[in-house]
């Protein structure tokens, strides 16, 4: 069993079985259905960066680079009037950005602790203001993305990227996918490693472990995966511009996985759902919806000191 | 004496700065014999024995294993050489079993250590040594109890096993019965006793009876210089280890020895 807690297996199955079917009684084009479609999609982001910082322990706060580039490798790589592949533009946004994360990553992993931060910080940045100053991508306004990709497999087309609910629910199974891949990883022998080299890293290389190889695969995995959470939502509002890789993207994912509980995943579930939520109710309440917002979030961090997930698993566990 | 020399050291200095931590040491530590590494304080046995596991790059001057040399490998080739170390300070997995802690040292034996996807618990064999490794110290009864809560003296003992579990021939043990009692400790010594018989052991400790027990062959520094190597009888009876490091306290080992 790869949900190893109690919390996770009432969890996990409540949660993908009312997202399976609240959308079938809703209208497609719905208001719900389209911001459900991006909390789901900024989920898979997110847990993507809780993999990261709560279970490898590198605390990254570049992470929006990799959401930044799947929506810029789209641009880049398609042509723009014509519609491509979703399955074959996937694999080629992945592929390029596990490269670019290999790259980068075995610079960045040279360092640990607060340069760590700063680096990770600095090369984001670094892409924030390319894109920001380019006139080939729109510079601050962005590039468009006018034909959305159409998705066949060998001829045989289910889905249909631009009916709102065939996209949500390609979002909820790349969550669930996402999901199941960082669960099964972290059960697997190669998770047992990155979990030791987080509990204690000089031990582990001690044991004989190349601990940079172990980090190194694990900011790739994560990495790619925000790559394609950024690509997916790129495609959903048609735009890419340079806020996709704006530290505050980093900043906020981080917020959000720290509220669903770190290091847990599918606490970035409950967290990006809690944040997004917290933020369409106060938003709607008052101007200086800002203000209450932040608020809130510091009374939960006080509160629930390890986030929703770990306060939940406090009344479900035993 | 016709035991094979495992381990070399040549000329082997670490120097912070000005300071020269250790300086020109030439050692030969041979298979299956305890060798014992005293001193005082700030002689050098700490930095002897991270530049021994790879932790340390060495000034100047060469490492030998088997005849190859190794001081420029990185630190993790060192375990693969089968070069253990265990830790002053006790350094394991707090938060997870005793059991799991041995596993995490076995898997690497075994391969697999990039396998996304295979359960960790999917390999026997990781699971078997994992257990003999415990069962080598002596903590049978602990395997299922999680590491942070087992005594201070137990979780030495873990410490041992983890080595163990990397299949080393060579062990490099930094004061396995540091802050331990006396009961405690007698039984590291039993276990070093036996141990011993298997493995190469460089043992630095400040138990000085344990010492003198164990050690076949005795390595005094002294400031970072190698004071003598020999025999406990040869060591014991040299002038310038009682002057250097004994001092007063000569009188006492020499009535006990005789």
């Amino acid at each position: 069993m790869i949900f190893e807690k109690r919390t996770e297996r009432i969890l996990v199955p409540m949660f993908f079985m009312v997202a399976l079917f609240v959308p079938l009684f809703l209208e497609s084009n719905s208001f719900f259905v389209g911001k459900v479609t991006t909390i789901l999609i900024l989920s898979i982001f997110v847990m993507s960066l809780d993999f990261l910082v709560g279970r490898v322990g590198l605390i990254t706060l570049g992470h929006a680079l990799f959401y930044g580039l799947g929506g810029y490798l789209f641009v880049i790589l398609s042509p723009e009037y014509e519609a491509v592949n979703f399955w074959v533009y996937t694999f080629y946004i992945c592929g390029i950005s596990a490269l670019i994360a290999l790259v980068t990553g075995a610079v960045v992993l040279r360092t640990t602790g607060i340069y760590f931060i700063m680096i990770t910080l600095a090369i984001s940045q670094m892409m924030f203001y390319y894109f920001f100053d380019s006139l080939d991508f729109g510079g601050n306004d962005g590039v468009f993305i006018f034909m959305k990709p159409e998705t066949s497999i060998f001829g045989l087309s289910f889905l249909n990227l631009d009916d709102p609910q065939h996209f949500y629910y390609l979002a909820l199974f790349s969550l669930f996918n996402t999901l199941v891949f960082f669960k099964v990883v972290l059960r697997s022998r190669f998770g047992r490693i990155v979990e030791a080299t987080k509990q204690n890293p000089d031990r582990t290389e001690a044991l004989g472990y190349n601990i940079f190889a172990f980090r190194l695969t694990c900011y790739v995995i994560g990495s790619t995966l925000g790559a394609y959470a950024g690509f997916l939502f790129a495609l959903q509002y048609g735009f890419v511009n340079p806020s996709f890789l704006a530290w505050e993207m980093s900043g906020t994912a981080l917020v959000m996985s720290i509220l669903g509980g770190l290091g847990t995943i599918y606490g970035a579930i409950l967290g990006t759902f809690t944040y997004e939520g917290l933020q369409y109710f106060f938003e709607h309440l008052t101007e200086e919806w800002l203000l209450f917002m932040g608020s809130a979030i510091i009374l939960m961090v006080i509160l629930l000191r390890k986030g929703i997930a770990g306060y939940l698993e406090k009344l479900l566990e035993k | 004496m016709a035991n094979e020399i495992v381990l070399e050291t040549e000329a082997l200095s670490k120097h912070w700065g000005g300071i020269k931590a250790l300086n020109d040491i030439s050692l030969q530590f041979r298979d299956r014999q305890l060798h014992g590494v005293v001193g005082p304080n700030g002689a050098g046995k700490s930095t002897l024995l991270n530049m021994l596991c790879g932790t340390l790059k060495p000034t100047s001057g060469c490492i030998f294993h088997k005849g190859r040399r190794i001081d420029t490998l990185k630190p993790w080739k060192f375990v693969r050489r089968g070069i253990g170390r265990s830790f002053q300070k006790t350094n394991i997995y707090p938060e997870v079993t005793c059991l799991e802690n041995c596993a995490i040292s076995a898997q690497r034996r075994f391969g697999g250590n990039f396998n996304l996807f295979a359960s960790r618990h999917s390999n026997q064999m990781v699971r078997k040594a994992a257990e003999q490794a415990l069962a080598q110290v002596g903590l049978e009864d602990r395997t299922h109890t999680i590491a942070a809560e087992i005594s201070y003296g137990e979780q030495r003992q873990l410490e041992i096993a983890m080595v163990l579990a990397t299949d080393p021939c060579i062990l490099l043990l930094d004061e396995p019965m540091a802050g331990m009692g006396h009961e405690e400790s007698q039984r590291i010594i039993e276990l070093l006793k036996e141990l011993k018989k298997t493995y190469c052991i460089v043992l630095v400790e400040h138990d000085m009876d344990a010492i003198f027990e164990l050690s076949d062959q005795l390595t005094v520094l002294d400031n970072g210089r190698h004071l003598i190597t020999g025999t406990v009888d040869e060591v014991r009876a040299d002038p310038r280890v009682k002057e250097a490091y004994l001092g007063a306290e000569e009188d006492d080992a020499e009535e006990q020895a005789a």
